[in-house]
């Protein structure tokens, strides 16, 4: 499904390589926690996953495509495989709940009719219904993240992305939005997670890879955040 | 591809830099109306070049005190010649007539010059243009009741590379007008992708092709290159209407000045609109896949 062999990646002004050799493979289904201290890369990790990024060495699969060879005209295809959200949730704030969401499959040319029966439903599902015409400006913080979530979520991707989506959540919003990427999870769209919380991923008992200084220092099947902690 | 949705983009685009689309546009119109300027002299030139080169290129005066066989004998000269295309005789009253014509707007030269000043000629079409120098051997200055021979085409050689500098100063202008406004244009599109940045971002991200994210800008551009082209148009039809056909009218109706007609604005305004909306969208193009990450 997601493929990373001996994947370097070395940013010009850097001398030390953000990632060095990294090799791993995530499952169809499975959900990730990419845990490590900041500059450790994580965001690296992700970025080369959307194709942001090209490896210095090595080679990325996803969803059974290369993405080394990949031409530019076909990484807007890829990306429409993957939903993304992130820490600041990037919501267009001049736009209503229900736009946000709607943006995402405008600008990919869906047809209005189907947009104007999803955007609802995946509203609901978020746990939105009735705020579908408000503006993120009038909303909370974990409401917010709810709304990144829905518009990461309503293409159906086959993975999601997602960048400390609650570093910005006090624990207890955060267990809503965590509850509801598992609840996606179950829906069999992977999800990788890159979190500093281990709260998180100390009660979730999932997947950690755990990175520092750009190489892999643990893998385990059913991790805690950190040893010894 | 959702018309609406970038057409609403556009139009956010273009309002939200209100100060910077005035100036692309206003740029942009002078530097096509200078072009179109410059295509209506060039347009003119050649016109006059034809009321004029093709008609006279080598004047033979005679003398005052030619005598009527001597007239003769040059005449059948010019009609056995090989060189001579063809000629025509004009008589100290029709050169005083056409001169009058010519000067209606400066009546005191016309008052001023006595009907006979004004010496009778034959004017000479040849060949080849080029072979002035045979025909001013056969018929020299001051015998044979020839008075001079001029090359008529030494002189208009002269009118128009006149003419041609002023062509070519102004199309010099228009072109650096047009740099001025392509600059601007690309600095107006750099900072629509950064008012819209957020919006971009997230195309990217949720996979939008690069034309749907690209297309707006472009064709921000490309309608003020558009609009530009059109003020343009307008300041020529204004420079037509209030200027040539009003302070050059005489000249004109001499026949001295070819009259700018509406077919040549016609003719050119598709190529100055063209040239407006390619020339942006092909800088708002070239802009955002140098600077813009989209």
């Amino acid at each position: 499904m997601i493929e990373l062999q001996h994947v370097t990646k070395l940013y010009p002004a850097s001398s030390r390589p953000a990632l060095d050799d990294v090799s791993t493979e995530i499952d169809k289904g499975e959900f990730v926690f990419l845990i490590g201290s900041s500059g450790s890369g994580k965001s690296t990790f992700l970025r080369l996953l959307l194709k942001e990024d090209d490896p210095t060495k090595g080679t990325v699969t996803v969803n059974g495509k290369a993405l080394n060879g990949m031409s530019k005209w076909q990484v807007p295809k890829l990306r429409r495989t993957m939903g993304c959200v992130f820490q600041d949730f990037r919501l267009l704030r001049n736009r209503t709940v229900a736009q946000n969401v709607a943006f995402a499959l405008e600008v990919i040319n869906k047809p209005q009719r189907t947009i104007k029966r999803v955007v609802p439903e995946v509203l609901e599902m978020v746990g939105l219904e009735g705020k579908a015409e408000r503006l993120p400006g009038e909303l909370s913080g974990g409401e917010q993240q709810r709304v990144a979530i829905a518009r990461a979520f309503v293409n159906r991707p086959l993975v999601l992305l997602a960048d400390e989506p609650t570093g910005n959540l006090d624990p207890e919003t955060s267990e809503g939005i965590m509850l509801l990427l598992e609840r996606i999870n179950r829906t069999g769209t992977t999800v990788i997670m890159a979190t500093h919380d281990y709260h998180i991923v100390d009660s979730m008992r999932r997947r950690v890879i755990e990175l520092n200084g750009g190489t892999i220092t643990r893998d385990q099947s059913r991790g805690v955040y950190g040893v010894g902690r | 591809m959702r018309v609406n949705f970038v057409l609403s983009e556009v139009a956010t685009g273009l309002r939200r830099n209100l100060t910077m689309t005035v100036a692309m546009i206003l740029t942009t119109a002078i530097s096509l109306g200078l072009m179109g300027t410059g295509l209506l002299i060039a347009g003119m030139i050649s016109d006059m070049k034809e009321i004029y080169y093709d008609k006279v290129q080598v004047s033979i005066f005679l003398a005052d005190d030619v005598t009527d066989e001597q007239r003769g004998e040059i005449e059948s000269q010019l009609a056995s010649s090989d060189e001579v295309a063809s000629y025509l005789y004009e008589s100290k009253d029709e050169a005083y007539e056409r001169f009058q014509q010519q000067f209606s707007q400066q009546p005191e030269l016309v008052q001023n010059t006595p009907p006979d000043a004004l010496p009778e000629s034959f004017r000479v079409e040849l060949v080849n243009p080029e072979r002035y120098e045979v025909i001013a051997a056969e018929f020299p200055n001051g015998q044979n009741g020839v008075d001079q021979v001029r090359d008529e085409g030494d002189f208009l050689d002269r009118l128009f590379s006149l003419l041609n500098g002023a062509r070519n100063a102004t199309i010099a202008v228009a072109v650096v007008q047009a740099l001025a406004a392509l600059l601007l244009i690309s600095n107006t599109i750099q900072l629509a992708a950064f008012n819209r940045r957020n919006e971009t971002n997230i195309m990217r991200l949720v996979g939008a092709s690069r034309w749907y994210t690209q297309l707006p800008f472009i064709l921000e551009a490309a309608l003020a290159g558009l609009i530009g082209a059109l003020l343009a148009v307008g300041g020529l039809v204004l420079t037509k209407v209030l200027f040539v056909d009003k302070t050059l009218a005489g000249p004109i109706k001499a026949g001295i000045i070819p009259p700018v007609d509406w077919g040549a604005i016609a003719f050119i305004s598709p190529i100055i609109a063209a040239a407006g909306v390619g020339l942006a969208g092909i800088a708002a193009y070239v802009t955002l896949r140098l600077y813009v990450r989209l």
